[in-house]
């Protein structure tokens, strides 16, 4: 196919007006975040860096980040073992009952989490679980589960058969064949559900807000929702304080396009 | 959804028909001890995920039947908190809310994703990878910060007003999501602005996958660009479509973090959707049978849609 010189610069017109309609808010906040200005308005000619500083103070995001790390760590890591472990019963062993079973658990990529954030509420009042750390990170892991346990499994399903019961001949044990033979062949899947994991639990708003009252526990997206609350807020150190969280995950995001990209796309009705 | 396809092979005998009578019985009691096996695998995840999904899933059915204040003792309310909604004002605007956003978060950005795909996917396109990373770019920002975004973009002293100054059309400045008819389509625009990149990043990876072929044929034919794309483009993207219509037509139904953020429903209820009434009920002035009834319906709502576009999008294959 020929393309024509024309052509090829409509395309790069067209590519380049859709990223920068897309850019176009983000550089704002920006531009408005380096402002000395607190009203809001752009200027550029004195940019302020320390903006970024005294937003991280007047915010009190050394204490958010805390609770932000320990609720994402937890879950990224538990998240991850229980789905290894639930994609190598479905994609590897087989599982009793599994006709029933598997799309029960599908089921809950479906299932919008504000469906049953109510009676979960209620259920982890009366258990003590609200304003805990165990208890956000509980809930975040059960979430997990559904979209964790499909693509492990999937992921497990394309290894071929007969690398695991040739080393069951040998002797190896499931777990064996688990640790030795599918965890090191499946790395770049587990790379994806961990960056997913991350991106989620890092990200989520809805859940914590639901879940956690307490600001001694609050991650860092409800502490940004709290300073924006604040009677006279500063708009200049607000914008800062988002970019500041947004730094980890569109980090990630820089070194891990694909990853990201492959794995939202992969049909997670998932939020 | 293209996974409910995949159901797994029925794990039964594969050993050789010819196999000796003993060896099968030993065989398929190894596989069955190995399915147990898998069950204990399996059972942790199981276990979370019925304490944190299942059972709630079950009592919010349960709920949605009860009148609940969260304190005092539940009563009985069969189906009143769900034709209740036939007569709640606030219940029909926020309805009429989200097909107002199923235009704004899925139609508009799928039209988008569509043209763009094929205006440029089958070309080679230089540093494709920066584009498609600043494209997508909204789909990893959490929604805190997208709500910080917009609230500036819109402000009164924001981009927008300072743009239509410079056209003097002063007249039309205002504070967009205070505004009551325009609050609305200001944050319908925000979801488009977030949903786009899902959309073409989709469909340009889909293009790829149709063959050339196809094209050669089309342009045989005399086909112009037009009937390229609905003859070959269109139906190429089938699989392709379906995702996203599922993807982005449930993110309307559920959307509550930009809105929350923003405007919180208001002003007055003009921006409210369901999920905000959901949770004013259960949280602010608590009617936990009402919220809970929500639920149900959205997740009902939700397994339809899901059910639905898969199913269409296998039948003419």
């Amino acid at each position: 196919m020929t393309i024509t010189k024309r052509e090829k610069i409509f395309n790069y017109t067209l590519l380049t007006l859709l990223a920068v309609s897309v850019l176009f808010p983000i550089v704002w906040i920006l531009g408005v975040a380096v402002s000395p200005s607190t009203t809001g308005t752009l200027d550029l000619g004195h940019p302020q860096w320390s903006n970024f500083v005294t937003a991280w103070t007047q915010a009190g995001f050394t204490h958010f980040l805390k609770s932000s790390m320990i609720i994402t760590g937890s879950v990224v890591v538990l998240s991850t073992v229980l789905a290894v472990m639930s994609g190598y019963a479905f994609g590897v062993l087989g599982v009793v009952g599994e006709k029933a079973l598997f799309p029960l658990i599908l089921l809950g990529i479906m299932i919008p989490m504000e469906s049953i954030v109510v009676p979960l509420y209620y259920d982890f009042l009366s258990f003590h679980l609200t304003d805990t750390y165990q208890g956000i990170i509980l809930a975040h892991v059960g979430m997990s589960v559904s979209f964790g346990t499909f693509w492990m499994r999937a992921a497990f399903r394309t290894v071929p058969a007969g690398i695991g019961e040739s080393a069951e001949m040998d002797g190896a044990n499931s777990w064996t064949r688990l640790w030795r033979i599918y965890l090191p062949i499946s790395r770049p899947a587990i790379t994806t559900l961990v960056l997913l994991s991350f991106m989620w639990t890092w990200n989520d708003y809805f859940l914590s807000l639901i879940l956690v009252s307490d600001p001694a526990h609050q991650p860092l997206t409800l502490g940004l929702g709290a300073f924006s609350g604040r009677y006279l807020v500063k708009i200049n150190l607000l914008a800062a304080a988002a970019l500041l969280i947004s730094v980890p995950v569109v980090g990630l995001y820089l070194f891990f396009q694909r990853q990201f990209i492959r794995g939202m796309l992969s049909g997670a009705v998932k939020g | 959804m293209t996974i409910l396809r995949q159901t797994p092979p029925a794990t039964g005998d594969v050993t050789p028909a010819g196999s000796i009578r003993r060896q099968r019985v030993r065989v398929s009691s190894h596989r069955r001890r190995q399915r147990w096996l898998g069950l204990a695998y399996l059972a942790p995840a199981l276990a979370v995920y019925a304490l944190v999904v299942l059972a709630p899933t079950l009592q919010g059915v349960w709920l949605s039947f009860q009148h609940w204040d969260g304190v005092t003792a539940a009563t009985w309310a069969g189906f009143g908190n769900y034709t209740g909604f036939f007569g709640d004002p606030t219940m029909r605007q926020a309805i009429e809310h989200t097909l107002f956003f199923i235009v704004f978060f899925s139609v508009l950005p799928i039209v988008l994703g569509l043209v763009s795909a094929a205006l440029t996917a089958r070309k080679d396109v230089r540093r494709a990878g920066v584009y498609r990373w600043i494209i997508f770019l909204p789909q990893v920002l959490t929604p805190a910060v997208v709500a910080v975004v917009w609230k500036r973009i819109y402000a009164p002293q924001g981009p927008v007003n300072s743009a239509l100054r410079a056209f003097g059309l002063d007249a039309l400045t205002r504070g967009w999501l205070g505004d009551y008819s325009w609050a609305l389509p200001a944050l319908g625009l925000a979801g488009t602005w977030a949903a786009f990149g899902l959309c073409m990043v989709l469909f340009v990876a889909g293009t790829q996958s149709i063959p050339s072929e196809l094209y050669d044929a089309a342009r045989v034919d005399g086909a112009g660009p037009v009937r390229e794309f609905f003859a070959v483009t269109l139906p190429g993207l089938r699989g392709q479509v379906a995702v996203v219509v599922t993807l982005t037509v449930l993110g309307a139904i559920r959307v509550f973090d930009i809105v929350w953020l923003t405007t919180r429903g208001g002003p007055g209820t003009s921006t409210i959707t369901p999920t905000i009434v959901l949770y004013q009920r259960a949280f602010a002035n608590p009617d936990v049978g009402a919220a809970a009834a929500i639920g149900v319906v959205l997740a009902v709502v939700s397994l339809i849609i899901a059910l639905v576009v898969v199913r269409l999008s296998e039948d003419d294959k």
